[in-house]
């Protein structure tokens, strides 16, 4: 079973990643959080297989999420995904040199999503 | 200076294709560089192909240097490329006063260039070369700063990184704003730090804001969390820091605020200890709404104003001392004069505080100047560099405005005219490189302007020569060398034979001479064969309200500025000498020429006494004394234009209203003393 982090704001958008992610032929547990402050605290309960982020949050944002979770020995192989409307080039970039392993622009396609998530996970899985 | 013989002939081969090749690519610099100055100047866009062929120069010559072992020029070349690299990439902003320095190294590399097989003088520059590189280097890293502020800031990358674009023109933002750039960080336990934090955030908002929160492990990660907050504060880092009380934060500055913003705001009178809490909007509100843009019209209608209570103020004083001077009204009479000696004291403080508001800076001036000087400098094909100091003096912004085109025309002709070229400053024995020096500074209540420049002199047989073809000396005057060289200010009269298009014809050091003098200024001008010319404009520093020495002749009260009043000596008649038809007093050893107002002016006077009063009066350095029969005191006054048939008599600038509503006309001290001193009596 595979344990998946989702942390966003939204909860229509958390609604829609839920989905999308429940496409998967994967066992999954689902947490979500909707906050960066929540993502913080629900960071230690439980060894994630994926974080799934947004960007805009009201407390902390997402870029600063990924620079926590590369910057923490406990955490850092988690594969992590952003999905965000921020589509700028910028953010992107910085995003990615944080250690995001992948970005994706919203609106996305879940199937897209779905296979982000699935090599990731199969990533996550080999360096194991 | 003879090549030392230490290196080979083939070195010294060597050296020369090195110079050939890196005075082509200099040439090519101080080109590209000029039409980018020009480009500048005209306020348009610069081409952006301009820069990058500056780049590519820079490039070479560094390249080439190296081959060659030059270090300086190696090095040099390098922090030029450096510069131009930030603005061809637009990291660095073409308004960047670094932007000045690429034309100083240009000057640099010929200097080197033409040290080069002599190691001593090469060794030489080795000061001023790695003098400029660090200001080089200092003014890239400040223009990347100032062009992107964040790069300069001292923090962890990973939190510039970790910064959402909203985030980061929150930051630039408040950098712009001018506050402090904080980093606070404390660390709390994972699973409690929503409290804690909220705790820290929202004291901080109280006195600045949050512009992000980056989160890291603690010391112990799995049971610990640091937050590093970003902050932007009006307050100090010490201010925010007793403001914030919070023992577990850790606070250190990032960047510095401006100070300029901390007084608009003050936020230091802010009690920190209670803090008032404002929401930044409101704070950038505020702070706009401290400064406002005031047409100098209006300006001169309140210091009319001022000058008319000035006047009033000097009737009450009369009044009272009347009254005083009676027993039967003594009494009211002390009452008065403490009123007057009140309203005395506001009314000084009104007028310093208006006259403050008029004072600007000679900065913006002499930026025009460096400009002209770049843009002069290309098209007369003369290398000269411009040397500036006292960009701080402040002047009435009137003068300031009145004062550009005799400048201009002044440091024109020092280029046009003074400054040899390359060949003739090489056979006299001097430096390739011309030098223009313009100096600021204030001498009591006047600001001295001065150009100086070191070139050829100016040719007195020439200047005779040519004032006696226009008739204005015939071959048997014979002239003093300060009258010589004063010839310069007479209209009409340019020693150039032909008419050159810099420094034309129309305008003339007449105009200039006229135009400072109209600002109750004087021109004064000093000349050594072969070393140089300066030029001296000196100036009052405002035209608002004046002090001035009440003087009589007879029945006439004259008024003459007192800061063109050096001193008053009472002076018996015997004790004045004649010689060649000019009255002179022996000054402590020194010859004064006297003027007798009286005479002057064709005033009816029956002189009772033989003794007299000799004001000393003049600007810059001339000297002479006005011979008047009594003093009768200081006021201020408000010189005002004569008008009507009388306006263009010469001798006064204008009229004033006394105390006692009596109107009586200023003394133009520069025209009296320049008369006095050019012509003979009766001449």
């Amino acid at each position: 079973m595979k344990r998946i982090l989702i942390v966003e704001d939204s909860p229509t958008m958390r609604a829609l990643l839920n989905t999308a992610l429940e496409g998967l032929e994967v066992p999954l547990k689902i947490t979500e959080a909707s906050s960066g402050f929540e993502a913080l605290r629900c960071l230690p309960r439980a060894p994630f297989d994926l974080i799934v982020t947004d960007i805009n949050m009201p407390d902390i944002n997402g870029l600063e999420l990924v620079s926590f979770v590369k910057s923490n020995a406990a955490y850092r192989s988690i594969p992590l995904v952003i999905v965000s409307t921020e589509g700028s080039e910028r953010d992107r970039e910085k995003g990615l040199e944080l250690g995001a392993d992948a970005y994706l622009v919203k609106p996305f396609e879940p199937e897209n999503l779905r296979e982000v998530v699935v090599d990731l996970l199969a990533r996550g899985a080999q360096s194991e | 200076m003879a090549p030392r013989e230490s290196r080979s002939r083939s070195g010294r081969k060597a050296d020369q294709e090195f110079v050939s090749e890196a005075e082509e690519i200099l040439e090519r610099m101080r080109e590209d560089y000029a039409d980018l100055d020009d480009q500048r100047a005209a306020g348009g866009e610069v081409d952006p192909d301009l820069i990058n062929r500056l780049f590519r120069s820079a490039h070479s010559l560094k390249a080439l240097a190296g081959m060659f072992g030059l270090e300086s020029i190696q090095d040099l070349a390098h922090h030029l490329e450096d510069i131009l690299d930030g603005l061809r990439l637009g990291r660095v902003s073409m308004d960047s006063p670094c932007v000045g320095l690429i034309d100083e190294a240009i000057h640099t590399f010929a200097n080197l260039l033409e040290s080069v097989g002599n190691e001593e003088a090469l060794a030489a520059f080795n000061e001023p070369v790695e003098d400029l590189a660090t200001r080089i280097a200092a003014s890239a890293k400040q223009a990347a700063a100032a062009g992107d502020e964040l790069q300069s800031l001292d923090i962890d990358s990973s939190l510039l990184r970790a910064l959402t674009e909203y985030e980061e023109h929150r930051l630039r933002e408040n950098i712009q704003r001018g506050r402090h750039i904080m980093l606070v960080g404390s660390t709390f336990e994972i699973m409690s730090f929503d409290e804690g934090l909220s705790e820290l955030s929202d004291s901080i908002r109280a006195i600045g804001e949050v512009l992000s929160t980056l989160p890291a492990p603690g010391e112990t990660p799995e049971s610990q969390i640091r937050f590093s907050l970003l902050v932007a504060s009006d307050l100090s880092l010490a201010e925010l820091t007793e403001a914030l009380d919070f023992p577990d934060a850790d606070v250190r500055s990032v960047r510095e605020g401006t100070p300029a913003v901390e007084v608009i705001s003050a936020p230091s009178e802010r009690d920190s200890a209670s803090p008032v809490p404002v929401a930044p909007e409101l704070e950038s509100l505020r702070s706009i709404s401290e400064t406002v843009r005031v047409d100098i019209r209006k300006l001169d209608e309140l210091m009319n104003l001022v000058g008319e209570l000035v006047i009033q103020r000097a009737s009450i004083g009369d009044i009272a001392a009347r009254l005083l001077a009676k027993p039967q009204s003594a009494q009211v009479g002390v009452e008065l004069s403490k009123i007057h000696k009140s309203l005395d004291r506001k009314l000084k403080g009104i007028q310093s505080a208006v006259l403050e508001v008029r004072m600007v800076p000679m900065r913006q001036v002499f930026d025009k100047v460096s400009r002209v000087v770049r843009s002069l400098r290309r098209d007369l094909q003369k290398d000269v560099r411009l040397e500036v100091s006292g960009a701080d003096t402040e002047l009435d912004k009137l003068i300031v405005e009145e004062l550009v085109d005799p400048l201009m025309h002044i440091v024109r002709n020092a280029i046009d005219h003074g400054i040899e070229p390359v060949e003739e400053r090489r056979a006299a024995g001097k430096d390739a490189q011309g030098c223009i020096k313009i100096n600021a500074f204030q001498r009591g209540n006047h600001v001295v302007i001065s150009v100086s420049e070191d070139g050829r002199g100016i040719d007195r047989a020439a200047l005779f020569a040519r004032a006696q073809s226009l008739g204005l000396v015939s071959a048997e005057t014979e002239l003093t060398d300060r009258e010589t060289l004063n010839l310069i200010f007479s209209p009409g009269l340019s020693t150039q034979s032909e008419v050159s298009e810099t420094s034309g014809r129309g305008v003339g050091m007449d105009v200039v001479r006229e135009n400072v003098m109209a600002l109750g200024g004087a021109v004064e001008v000093e000349s050594i064969p072969n070393r140089g010319t300066t030029i001296s404009m000196t100036l009052p520093i405002t035209l608002a309200i004046i002090q001035s020495l009440i003087v009589a002749v007879g029945k006439h009260r004259f008024a003459i500025p007192i800061n063109a009043v050096h001193e008053t000596l009472l002076i018996d008649a015997s004790e004045i000498q004649r010689s060649e038809g000019r009255e002179i007093l022996d000054l402590r050893g020194d010859a004064l020429l006297l003027r007798s107002l009286a005479k002057e002016f064709e005033l009816d006077v029956s002189r009772s006494s033989e003794k007299q009063f000799a004001v000393i009066v003049g600007l810059g350095e001339q000297r002479i004394g006005l011979l008047v029969d009594r003093l009768d005191g200081q006021q201020d006054t408000v010189i005002k234009p004569i008008q009507g048939p009388v306006k263009n008599v010469r001798g006064f600038a204008g009229a004033t209203e006394l105390g006692d509503q009596d109107a009586v006309l200023v003394v133009d001290v520069s025209s009296l003393v320049e008369d006095t001193l050019s012509k003979k009596e009766g001449a």
